[in-house]
């Protein structure tokens, strides 16, 4: 119950209504997209729609405790959701993109971008536990669950007084390089499928050679794609309201709904997106 | 073979550069006070604790950063583009950077402080004046350091698609995310809450209850800045110089190994190294320092 006596809001139920309202919003994207450019658009807004949808999905794995994580009163990653998915996400892009431009093959890059983030996650993860266990002298210990599901690690007696727990459990690491992991593997998936739509679209609306527009096509695709990042990582941030621990934060049921959301998100922007290169 | 050789080089170069930026990022956010730990330093007057510590998080670090550390490479890009020596260019970047830096410091800690006035927090000149300048030099070196890497991905590794400013806005984030979640539990627990126990995490019921109060008088940012420096400053640059080093290492020793897997193959061995690593680091914590007792227990 809320403070003001309503139903409480926030839970895990999804909200069928606004279910079909989102399906309805992604039906209408795809038929824009078919009616301008019949199916050689519409299968690069469903890359767009499937990457932003894995993009929420990665953001839920990814342990964030936020301010009370950096008072060792909660576990997790001392800073926001949306900051530290897109952090590693952008990172994975990174990698993702070079991969494509220097091999052009779409499975090396898409695989290249996944691993990337799940790298920069894997370290940033371990550098955090370094300074909990060395520099502050507290061992990991999660508020969620009484056990670590990987490690069988205990842990109500590892926990200080007054606090959720702190650190990062096992689990939680796990949780974070397979967030970054899937943030990256949809941030390169979004890159690619946009920068195939701009090669194959700027040359014929600015009348000029693709080699003289690629330039343009890269820098668009790459902004646009951290954009998408944004978006998906801030919309995932809401569902999860404030912290998360990974994979077995009770909270981790929420994510069908930030799926679909990222999903119909995704759709829309990437309508708008692709009528860049149709409707002018 | 000579490429490789020339990568390699600007591997080291851009790893080396990555810790320093990723060191200088930390320490600014801990003098100026814009990491989640800024949650007490804004909470504490709320809670009867007057203080004289630097408050500006507008925002996180991360698209702090990001935002300059895309004005640096933007404005160095396009000095570059009108034929300017490209150190020069790199420097007025970071400088026009440093100056929105700047600003926004000012803007931040008058309007986060002016917001307290209820509270009676009052809002001290004398500490803009004092620490504005100390931010500025170490957010100029964070992002000088990151221009510089991003203009060697840009220029050296030609297989790399993104324009100069893209570079800027994509590793300017990564710096933030690195260094605010490496950085942020030492200041925050360790720092803002010094007067609490060693070795265990602040009680939920202490928030608010910041350290104000130094050897000789009241405690400046800059005593924070000194403090997170042995540990939270180097750490955060060790996380950022990894993560530049290990992407760039990967990609430029491995990309045309095993059919174009080899770089993929090589980033998946590199986390489970650090998997295994961090295991051992959680099992040496609690074999090392036990579960916690009662003190009546200990006693």
């Amino acid at each position: 119950m809320s403070a003001l006596g309503g139903k409480a809001a926030g839970g895990e139920g999804i909200n069928w209504q606004g279910v079909a309202v989102g399906i309805v919003i992604i039906i209408i994207a795809l038929g824009i997209t078919f009616a301008f450019g019949s199916e050689g658009l519409v299968i690069p807004l469903l890359g767009i729609i499937i990457g932003g949808a894995l993009i929420g999905f990665g953001v839920h794995f990814v342990p964030v405790g936020g301010a009370p994580a950096a008072m060792g009163q909660a576990p997790g990653i001392a800073t926001g959701v949306a900051m530290l998915a897109a952090g590693a996400g952008l990172a994975g892009l990174f990698g993702g993109a070079w991969a494509f431009s220097a091999t052009g093959d779409f499975l090396t890059a898409v695989l290249g971008g996944a691993v990337g983030g799940g790298m920069m996650m894997a370290i940033t993860c371990l550098m955090v536990n370094l300074t909990y266990v060395f520099a502050m002298g507290v061992p990991a210990a999660s508020g969620k669950v009484d056990k670590d599901p990987i490690t069988g690690y205990s842990f109500p007696e590892y926990k200080s007084q007054g606090t959720e727990g702190h650190g990062l459990p096992f689990i939680s690491y796990v949780g974070g390089v397979v967030g970054g992991f899937i943030a990256g593997l949809g941030g390169t998936l979004i890159y690619i499928e946009l920068l195939l739509v701009y090669s194959a679209g700027l040359p014929v609306l600015l009348e000029a050679s693709a080699e003289a527009v690629a330039p343009l096509a890269v820098s668009l695709a790459g902004i646009l794609a951290i954009g998408f990042f944004l978006i998906n990582a801030v919309l995932s941030a809401y569902n999860i309201t404030g912290t998360i621990e990974g994979p077995h934060d009770p909270k981790f049921k929420r994510v069908p709904r930030a799926i679909i959301g990222c999903a119909v998100a995704s759709a829309f922007c990437g309508l708008i997106s692709i009528l860049i290169i149709v409707a002018f | 073979m000579e490429e490789i050789v020339l990568g390699i080089g600007i591997t080291a170069l851009a790893g080396a550069l990555a810790t320093i930026a990723g060191a200088a990022e930390d320490t600014e956010s801990d003098i100026g006070s814009q990491g989640d730990p800024n949650s007490q330093v804004q909470l504490a007057p709320q809670m009867g604790y007057i203080h004289r510590i630097f408050n500006k998080a507008i925002s996180g670090e991360p698209p702090a950063y990001a935002a300059w550390c895309a004005i640096g490479a933007g404005v160095a890009w396009a000095f570059l583009q009108i034929g300017y020596n490209p150190a020069l260019a790199i420097i007025l970047g970071s400088i026009v950077a440093v100056f929105v830096q700047g600003i926004y410091c000012i803007s931040g800690y008058l309007g986060r402080t002016a917001s307290l006035a209820k509270f009676e927090q009052p809002v001290y000149i004398d500490i803009i004046k004092s620490l504005l300048s100390v931010t500025m030099a170490h957010a100029f070196i964070a992002i000088f350091c990151t221009v510089t890497v991003c203009y060697l991905m840009a220029t050296v590794l030609h297989a790399q698609p993104f324009a100069l400013p893209i570079l800027g806005l994509l590793w300017g984030l990564a710096l933030g995310a690195a260094g605010s979640a490496t950085g942020n539990p030492f200041y925050g627990k360790e720092r803002q809450y010094q007067n609490q126990n060693f070795g265990a995490g602040v009680p939920i019921s202490a928030s608010g209850n910041i350290v104000r109060y130094a050897e000789a008088g009241e405690r400046s940012s800059l005593d924070n800045g000194w403090f997170t420096t042995k540990f939270a400053g180097p750490a955060s640059g060790i996380c950022f110089g990894l993560i530049v080093f290990l992407e760039l290492w990967r990609t430029v020793l491995f990309e045309t190994s095993l059919g174009g897997w080899g770089a993929i193959v090589a980033g998946i061995v590199l986390i489970l190294i650090f998997a295994v690593i961090n295991l051992w680091v959680e099992k040496w914590g609690r074999e090392t320092y036990g579960p916690y007792t009662s003190e009546e227990a200990s006693s």
